[in-house]
């Protein structure tokens, strides 16, 4: 019996020592994979940009400048778009996760006499798209534009992160409502004291969706706010810097509109956005690590059950 | 039931939403404050918001060292804004919500712009304001006038005196790596043939450059340029871009040459080349980037492209310091008797321009503006900076340049921050010459261009025998309907669908008749002629010999209704 | 008669009943049964009313400018005093002669994207998961999706130069291995295209779209994992048997989402890397749409074709909702 187990136990080993040495080989080339556009992104970035148009430019800048970056940053703009952008990526975040974590723990309820009704009537909205008009109209109306609430009220609730909570909040055990509600806890107790707190993971995660779409935006300034420096973000910003680039390209018609005396000092539009990309995702990509801390196994479920 | 209630829930909808809408239009109408005083004959300063379709760096007029000049002169400055994204949409919802900046350049939406009623007529105001602006566009006015009477936007680049034609090719032409013409002992090149056998000689005796395989001919149709690639029979056949149509010098009459012998014959040549292996076959798929990699590797020896259209690889090339690896513009043509006529005829692009919108306060004020920046003193400021600065005049009264002039100028940088980059384009100026002779554009002065070559620059320009690079071109005829490709066609109409559904038939036929064998390349011609005649190319036709017709007779506003 | 007030037992009856759900919670027992109940919830009102207004307004409301798709709309003037156009808008957009191409390669393209990513992104979180180093599981976790925040431009960039016909690394490799004689011209061969999408969807997208699986994983009771081992399951098994079942609902909600977008096959990367050769196989609704839509003005057909994408979604949406309650899944709503 015992050099049974031991057998199995060894053979175990065995297996898991493959599977181990498999997984961490294919995470290495995952890796490379996956690191290789963003370094060849950093490589260009900090490359002479007359050189980068020779191509052939891999991980490692062969002409080392920090130009490309001076001019993405002469904008005195940067930094106050840059505070727009926390702005309203911290708002934004906040304020719709909040949002919706409140409407998905309202439809995670089996009894709730509306579940089905808010439900369908959020999700049909993710495939019908009044289009771009209409939508200004509205806003206008609302008298959206020209404000920083444009950038946080139409786009509150996204619907794909209200159902992925409302999945997680199903998916939590009900003994632990049932429990609360015979200590007389009503619904208000039940999402914040129980829902929220459980669904750290999801709300996490969402959190981390939802700031990644604000930070990224600027089509919204560009058709509400595009008049308003003061309301400009970072990506709006760079997008200008990245629209004044554009040297070559461009129609025919308007051909003889561009340089005055023969060349001018070089930026492409391909180092610009190489710059542009790392300045906008680096502080994105940072912010991840510290979510990461929240995804730590069965840290909720086991201490409530416990 | 279920669908009924959906229904229900739909009309109520439409039904808030009309309501929304019916209230909107009312309480609409100059919401916005640009001038704070209304006073008649104010001099206090004023910023207006002016609006380009275009790409550009946002500025302040009176940041730049020209705008506070302006400004002084009066008390107007601008908030430019450019655009970023896309022009049709951010139109669209300007026009929808009536929320006009003071000024707009509509950079190929003016059309849109004075159907809604966003401009206002500038007649009267140019009459009393714009004594300069009337005489400096003087012939030109008639052509941007409306069928109403009214001019309601002016477009840039009135030429005035004399043409000046470029000192270097920024236009079409053939180009060649200058170290062939170098090898064969600077050979004049004239013809499609003289050409192809003079690169595919040099190809056959130098299989590599530098190690890396050497390309013949390529060229690049990526994305919305494939008439990088099927413009050339065209130019070949001696004409200038006028667009997807040729003009008969006789008849004016206007035929389409992506199906005539022209095309035919430039496509089989390439298809020969390809079936020899001097044809690069990516020139169908690469991407603007990769192709510019190519040029710059210095290993391509010739194709077509606009100059204007590969100016980073050009200084990628000019940073290595291998004059013979950069590029020459030919003239080349089908046969020894056709006349080359790449260079541009001048070219009054009637039909994009600036105009001043409805929620304007004080209109007048930016007229004056206008008026005063396009005196040729200003315009003097705005091209070539300040005397002695920027530029100097020899004892012939001819400006130039001085090396350190030229070296001051160049930055990017520079341009920005003197305003010369702000005001040169998308607002009103003149074209040609000053009225003591000299270029308008430093870059069409001759005596500017020449001291700009390098000492491997004159190294070709002397064994050809000229000052200039563009010399080896002929001169433009005179063309009076040029460019036929300003014709107004609305966005959406036929011959709008008819250029997009003609440029994807090009595209998907084109790499398949080059890159055929040739015993099928008859076939496959056909294949495409046949596609091509079933679009409407009979109307399309019609509708250009009809506008150039209308130009002669002095109505450049005709358009498809 | 008593009806069930206990939400327990509401819920039990779910469970074994299915699809009765509707009617327990429908008033079936008339207006009156139906305001008792919203008395009974009106915490749960209170959360969700407001929303539920705010999602008219902001969502709903403007879908009275879907009235445009039947005008010929110029957007100067306010929508009643439009040219009405009838059908035409639809009629463009169904005539044109490549328009069964054009829904070919968007379906094959969507479903290609859809079938890829779902496997690569589970399969990515499952391997992730399964690292036993915690710093060098959130090290790869954080490389896998940074891929994600490079624009679609740069992406595209990147794979053509891989692609290349003379130093691109698929060849250099493929040419390497004797797998081909001669460079192949990957992007000028339509038959490549939908691949060369997938794929490159994939290598953008795997990392970011396995974070919500990963997230999935920590909701799954560590027990079951400790049980199976002292069971003696392997690696393989656990993963079986309780890793997949246990993110299982969240997959299939996302994959009946995801359905619902069958004609969003993607736009930027078609766009990027269509070229004059391969265009056969590249262009999608998307691109048509942008071609004789946004790029001519004409608002109404791109309206018309985003009406025409609503209706086909609702019909993916519902059908794939209605199977996976048959299978007994995890529904949408």
């Amino acid at each position: 019996m015992s050099l049974l187990r031991r057998l199995a136990g060894k053979r175990r080993g065995i297996d898991d020592l493959i599977f181990d040495s498999v997984n961490i080989l294919l995470m290495l080339i995952l890796v490379v994979v996956m690191l290789y556009p963003m370094l060849n992104t950093l490589a260009i970035s900090l490359n002479d940009a007359t050189d980068t148009v020779r191509g052939g430019l891999h991980i490692l800048p062969r002409s080392f400048t920090t130009h490309n970056y001076t001019h993405v940053f002469n904008e005195a703009q940067v930094i106050r778009a840059g505070i727009t952008s926390v702005l309203r990526t911290v708002v934004g975040t906040g304020l719709g996760v909040f949002a919706s974590a409140m409407v998905a723990y309202t439809i995670s309820r089996p009894h709730f006499i509306l579940k089905r009704f808010t439900t369908l009537a959020f999700v049909l909205t993710m495939y019908m798209n009044a289009g771009l008009i209409p939508t200004y109209l509205l806003n206008r109306e609302l008298g959206l534009i020209g404000s920083f609430w444009v950038y946080i009220l139409p786009t509150l609730i996204g619907v794909f992160n209200l159902i992925v909570i409302r999945s997680f909040i199903e998916g939590l055990p009900e003994t632990i409502f049932e429990s609360a509600r015979m200590d007389g806890a009503g619904e208000f107790v039940q999402f914040f004291k129980i829902a929220l707190p459980l669904a750290v993971p999801v709300i996490a995660t969402v959190s981390l969706f939802v700031a990644v779409g604000q930070w990224n935006q600027w089509f919204d300034v560009f058709i509400y706010n595009s008049s308003i420096p003061e309301l400009s973000t970072l990506q709006y910003e760079l997008m200008k810097v990245l629209q004044s680039t554009n040297t070559s390209g461009g129609g025919a018609a308007d051909s003889f509109a561009d340089s005055l005396g023969g060349q001018v000092e070089m930026v492409t539009p391909q180092s610009v956005r190489a710059a542009m990309t790392v300045v906008v995702s680096v502080p994105i990509i940072m912010v991840y690590p510290f979510l990461q801390k929240y995804f730590v196994k069965g840290l909720t479920l086991g201490g409530v059950k416990g | 039931m279920k669908v009924k209630k959906l229904s229900l829930l739909f009309m109520l909808m439409v039904a808030l939403m009309w309501f929304f809408v019916a209230c909107g239009d009312a309480d609409e109408e100059t919401t916005t404050d640009n001038g704070e005083d209304s006073g008649e004959t104010s001099d206090e300063n004023v910023t207006y918001h002016y609006f380009i379709g275009g790409s550009g760096r946002d500025v302040h007029t009176n940041e730049t060292v020209i705008g506070e000049i302006f400004e002084e002169q009066t008390g107007v400055n601008f908030q430019v804004e450019y655009l970023v994204g896309d022009l049709n949409e951010r139109i669209g919802v300007m026009l929808a919500g009536g929320t006009y900046p003071d000024v707009v350049v509509g950079a190929g939406t003016e059309d849109m712009l004075v159907d809604a009623g966003a401009f206002i007529p500038l007649n009267d105001l140019l009459e009393e304001h714009g004594p300069n602006i009337l005489e400096m566009y003087g012939e030109y006015l008639d052509r941007f006038t409306y069928p109403d009477g009214n001019i309601y936007y002016i477009p840039f680049g009135a030429e005035i005196n004399e043409y000046q034609p470029m000192a270097n090719i920024d236009q079409g032409a053939f180009w060649i790596q200058r170290g062939v013409l170098k090898e064969y002992d600077y050979p004049e090149v004239k013809t499609l043939d003289e050409y192809f056998d003079l690169i595919t000689r040099y190809a056959d005796e130098n299989p590599e450059i530098d190690g890396m395989t050497t390309v013949p001919f390529t060229g690049i149709g990526h994305d919305t340029n494939f008439f990088r690639i099927s413009n050339a029979p065209n130019h070949l056949a001696g004409y200038p871009n006028d667009g997807g149509i040729m003009i008969d010098m006789e008849t004016h009459e206007a035929s389409v040459y992506a199906d005539s012998e022209h095309a035919k014959r430039y496509l089989e040549k390439l298809n020969e080349l390809n079936a020899e292996g001097y044809l690069d076959q990516e020139m169908f798929v690469m991407n603007n980037d990769d192709y510019l990699a190519k040029l710059s590797s210095g290993r391509v020896l010739g194709f077509f492209d606009y100059g204007w259209a590969f100016g980073d690889a050009r200084n990628a090339l000019q940073e290595a310091n291998d004059p013979d690896k950069e590029f020459m513009a030919l003239p080349i043509v089908f046969d020894e008797d056709i006349k080359d006529q790449y260079i541009d005829p001048p070219a009054f692009v009637q039909n994009r321009g600036t105009g001043i919108t409805v929620n304007a306060e004080n209109p007048e004020r930016i007229i004056q503006y206008w008026d005063n920046m396009v005196k040729e003193e200003n315009q003097r400021l705005i091209m070539w900076g300040i005397e002695g600065e920027h530029y100097e005049v020899n004892d012939e009264g001819r400006y130039y340049r001085t090396e350190e002039q030229i070296e001051l100028v160049r930055p990017q940088s520079f341009q920005e921050e003197f305003g010369m980059t702000t005001f040169s384009w998308d607002w009103p100026r003149i074209n040609g010459t000053f009225s003591d002779g000299n270029s308008i554009e430093p870059r069409r002065q001759p005596e500017v261009a020449t001291l700009e070559y390098r000492e491997g620059d004159r190294e070709y320009l002397d064994a050809y025998g000229i000052d200039t690079f563009s010399e080896i071109f002929s001169l433009p005829d005179d063309r009076p309907w040029y460019p036929a490709w300003s014709a107004n066609i609305a966005p959406g109409s036929d011959a709008d669908i008819f250029e997009e559904n003609s440029d994807q038939l090009l595209k998907r036929h084109y790499p398949r008749i080059v890159l055929a064998d040739p015993s099928s390349f008859e076939a496959e011609w056909d294949t495409f002629v046949e596609a091509y005649r079933s679009l409407n190319v009979d109307a399309y036709e019609e509708f250009f010999t009809r506008t150039v017709e209308e130009r002669l007779n002095g109505n450049w506003q005709f358009g498809e209704e | 008669m008593a009806q069930p007030v206990n939400p327990i037992e509401v819920k039990e009856r779910i469970k074994y009943k299915g699809k009765h759900k509707v009617n327990l919670q429908r008033p079936k027992k008339g207006p009156k049964y139906f305001f008792r109940k919203c008395k009974e919830q009106k915490e749960l009102l209170w959360m969700s009313v407001p929303f539920l207004i705010w999602l008219f307004i902001f969502k709903y409301l403007p879908l009275g400018g879907w009235v445009m798709a039947f005008q010929n709309f110029r957007p100067a003037r306010g929508f009643l005093d439009q040219e009405w156009a009838g059908f035409d808008n639809f009629r463009f957009l169904f005539g044109s002669e490549r328009f069964l191409e054009i829904m070919r390669n968007t379906l094959a393209m969507s479903i290609i994207n859809l079938v890829l990513g779902f496997v690569t992104a589970v399969t990515l979180a499952v391997l992730l998961n399964e690292l036993r180093n915690i710093t060098f599981k959130r090290v790869v976790q954080t490389i896998s999706y940074m891929p994600h925040f490079l624009s679609w431009v740069v992406v595209a960039g990147l794979v053509s130069t891989a692609l290349s016909m003379d130093d691109g690394i698929i060849n250099t490799v493929l040419l390497n291995l004797g797998i081909i004689d001669t460079p192949v011209m990957w992007l000028g061969v339509g038959h490549y295209f939908w691949g060369i999408i997938g794929a490159s969807d994939v290598w953008k997208s795997v990392g970011w779209n396995s974070i919500i699986y990963l997230a999935a994983m920590t909701m799954i009771d560590q027990e079951q994992y400790e049980a199976a081992e002292i069971d003696g399951a392997s690696r393989m098994q656990r993963i079986w048997y309780i890793t997949l079942p246990g993110i299982k609902p969240v997959v299939v909600i996302l994959l009946i989402m995801n359905i619902g977008y069958i004609l969003e096959s993607g736009f930027e990367a078609q766009y990027l890397l269509m070229n004059s050769m391969n265009m056969d196989f590249a262009e999608n609704l998307d691109i048509y749409v942008l071609r004789y839509g946004i790029s001519m003005a004409n608002f109404s057909l791109a309206t018309a074709a985003g009406m025409f994408k609503t209706i086909i979604s609702f019909i993916f949406l519902f059908g794939a909702n209605k199977i996976a309650e048959k299978l007994g899944e995890a529904r949408l709503f």
